[in-house]
């Protein structure tokens, strides 16, 4: 196994979050399993589209690949190395290489810091430290080049949070991520709260930094349409797992797993006659909850083809053809 | 005015008092709804959507709101010069509403099959228990899993999703002529949004309800609307049958906004056009296009005069507000 052909490789990524009823006496009552056993791999400068409903687990994903939520079981490697395993001290260093973008512009931006001094804060943090060697005039220098790099005026560095539009405080988280020189970004549902002309600036400015630094991308959305657009690859996620696989033209052409199909059925299309023409598959239920254990296919009671097999264990991902792996039993047995 | 039109809004300006000025919200918006018709009323945050749709319901709150003019013609009856006793009787009535925010939107003290229930006994007369059960197959019907048991929660027990559906159930049992849905699949996942505006389109079928539908995606103006009306900056600025739009869009700004849209049904080009810029300050707005500043195709005039509305056929039905297609008309 070649492990630097992957700069992010993640393998049996497990997030459970205990239960705990009662109040005085706390005892645990199950586990919610937001994320149950995920792998995937991106290379250097590609980006992995992960997309799925809400609550499906994708942002605690991105949260325990970031080593901000402490994953229950798994690896998460960079460049070979085990995040997971690093010491306090040795995570922090590794930081510098590793940026998270959020979806909020807003809560995720102290109120009250000026833009200038908040894409100049890890800068700060990290030659404080001693991680890496830069005076002032130098941190100084590179937030504003960031500001300008990110669409941002100068004349902006003095401004607060609240005094920016949606797309303009995203523009200031991309570029405080960025300040470090990481080379893998982990962009947590970075456009979902922009207006679509916003969106589409949004979107070009992240390709183009992506080429000029050639940035390796975990993006999260739950728009298929979006991930289509910024990704190579798209990982579909459902209740904490992986169901499909692929690169981004072939999940588009030949969606195999039937709730990858249902998501695409069910994503509008700003074409009338396509619409009319289409034939949707309207999923019944709501997503099921993520607290319970699942015997065989967690999604077999939404799913329209689902065999008596799905009841009785859970299918895992398999290859299907060039890149392309999908966990369901219409593909063969587990 | 058109035999089939239920409603017919004319002129509508609505303006909010606040520290900075005058912000002029919705400004002159003319539309008409017909019997059957489903109307999309799509624009980016800010446009003015939910404000002209409050307006017509009279839920403007005063101050800091005022609606400084217009009409709003309900079956010829004028809502802005009714009394508030006829205006509320209507909303529970005839004209129904689900709202942005579904969680404010709700009681939190009371059961949620006893919220859909009151609505129902309201409007339909029904005794308690028999309201109940119609609550419990409504909530059947919007795909509220288990509604049996579900049916005693308070709306704090229920997703953002569940709670917005209980808005669409409240809004659908009145059989309204009028239902006024704002975003009402925004928060909620595409697979649940297909399911919702399914029973939507459904429901609008089978008792010729009008819907006016807010939205910002273009998509879902594409799947549900018979006529679309864009905003921009508190005006409509492009109105046109839902195919007309989206093959031949009269408004740069509408352009600008299709072009904007990544597209998952064809691949498109390496780079999303996207529009310069950022939508006005509604405060002291200059008398211009307020689109003028993002405009790929600006011209001198633009920035001098607002330009008026502009039919571009003969029934009325495509009108646009853009001094490329004014210029064409000679009657201005
Ligand atoms: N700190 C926590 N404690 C308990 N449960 C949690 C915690 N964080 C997340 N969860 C649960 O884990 C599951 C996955 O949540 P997550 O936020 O990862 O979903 P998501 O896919 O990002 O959803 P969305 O699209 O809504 O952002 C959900 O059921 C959520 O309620
Ligand atoms: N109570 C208020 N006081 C001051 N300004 C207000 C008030 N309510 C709305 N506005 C302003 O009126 C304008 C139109 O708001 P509206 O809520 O109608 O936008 P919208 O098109 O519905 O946007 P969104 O897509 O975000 O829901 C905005 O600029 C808004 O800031
Ligand atoms: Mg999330
Ligand atoms: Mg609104």
């Amino acid at each position: 196994m070649n492990d630097t052909e992957y700069l992010l490789d993640v393998r049996g990524l497990k997030v459970h979050f205990p239960i705990e009823k009662g109040i005085l006496l706390k005892r645990r009552a199950g586990y919610v399993r937001a994320v149950d056993g995920v792998d995937f791999r991106i290379r250097p400068g590609e980006a992995l589209g992960l997309v799925g409903e809400s609550g499906c687990g994708k942002s605690t994903t991105a949260m325990a690949v970031a080593q901000l939520q402490t994953p229950t079981a798994g690896q998460v490697l960079l460049d070979g190395r085990d995040l997971a395993a690093l010491s306090p001290q040795e995570l922090r260093a590794a930081r510098k290489d590793f940026q998270i973008v959020f979806q909020d512009p807003y809560s995720s931006l102290d109120p009250r810091q000026k833009a200038a001094d908040i894409i100049a804060e890890p800068l700060r943090i990290f030659a404080k430290r001693g991680i890496i060697t830069m005076d002032d005039a130098e941190i100084q220098s590179t937030a504003l080049s960031l500001m300008d790099r990110c669409g941002l005026s100068a004349s902006f560095a003095t401004r607060y949070p609240h005094e920016f539009s949606g797309g303009q405080r995203q523009r200031i988280g991309i570029a405080r991520a960025l300040a470090l020189g990481p080379r893998l970004v982990i962009a947590d549902e970075p456009v979902s709260a922009l207006d679509v002309s916003i969106q589409s600036q949004i979107l070009n400015l992240l390709k183009d930094l992506q080429k000029d630094f050639n940035l390796t991308f975990l993006f999260i959305a739950h728009d298929l349409a979006v991930i289509e657009y910024f990704c190579t690859k798209i990982a579909v996620m459902y209740l904490g797992r992986i169901v499909e696989t692929a690169d981004s033209a072939t999940i588009a052409s030949n969606p195999m797993h039937p709730y990858t199909k249902a998501l695409l059925s069910a994503a509008p299309l700003p074409d009338p006659a396509k619409e009319r023409s289409r034939r949707r598959i309207i999923l019944k239920g709501d997503v099921p909850s993520p607290s319970v254990e699942h015997r065989g296919c967690p999604f077999r009671e939404r799913c329209p083809e689902a065999m008596d097999v799905c009841a009785l264990s859970a299918p895992v991902l398999k290859p299907v053809g060039e890149g392309h792996e999908v966990s369901c039993f219409l593909y063969g047995e587990g | 005015m058109n035999e089939d039109s239920i409603l017919r809004v004319e002129g509508l300006s609505t303006q909010f008092s606040t520290d900075h000025g005058l912000v002029k919200a919705v400004d002159g918006v003319s539309f008409e709804l017909r019997r059957g018709e489903t109307l999309g009323i799509v624009g980016e945050s800010g446009s003015g959507k939910s404000v002209t749709n409050l307006s017509v319901l009279r839920l403007i709150q005063s101050p800091p709101g005022i609606i400084a003019s217009g009409s709003v013609l309900f079956q010829g009856k004028d809502l802005l010069a009714a009394s508030e006793e006829e205006v509320r009787v209507l909303r529970g009535r005839n004209i129904s509403m689900i709202f942005q925010d579904p969680l404010t939107s709700l009681n939190p003290v009371l059961k949620v099959s006893t919220q859909i229930a009151e609505a129902i006994q309201l409007h339909h007369g029904l005794g308690r228990k028999e309201a109940k059960a119609k609550a419990v197959a409504m909530m059947k019907l919007i795909g509220i899993p288990d509604a049996e048991r579900r049916a005693d929660d308070y709306p704090h027990q229920f997703s953002g999703g569940m709670r917005q559906r209980v808005m669409i159930a409240m809004a659908l049992s009145c059989d309204p002529d009028v239902l006024i849905a704002d975003e009402p699949t925004t928060a909620l996942d595409v697979t649940i949004q297909a399911q919702i505006l399914e029973l939507i389109k459904s429901m609008s079928a089978r008792n010729k309800t009008s819907v006016i539908l807010i939205t910002h995606d273009l998509g879902v103006v594409a799947g549900m609307c018979d006529t679309v009306c864009v905003m921009y900056a508190g005006r409509i600025v492009e109105r046109a049958p839902v195919d007309d739009l989206f093959e031949k869009p009269a408004h740069p700004y509408t352009q600008g906004l299709l072009d904007s849209i990544p597209r998952a049904d064809r691949s498109g080009p390496e780079r999303l056009y996207s529009i310069p810029g950022s939508p006005p300050n509604l405060i002291d707005m200059p008398d211009a296009c307020p689109f003028a500043p993002r405009c790929a195709r600006v011209m001198d005039i633009c920035t001098k005069a607002a330009p008026p509305e502009t039919a571009l056929d003969e029934e009325g039905k495509r009108t646009v507000r853009c001094w490329l297609h004014s210029m064409e008309s000679t009657n201005e």
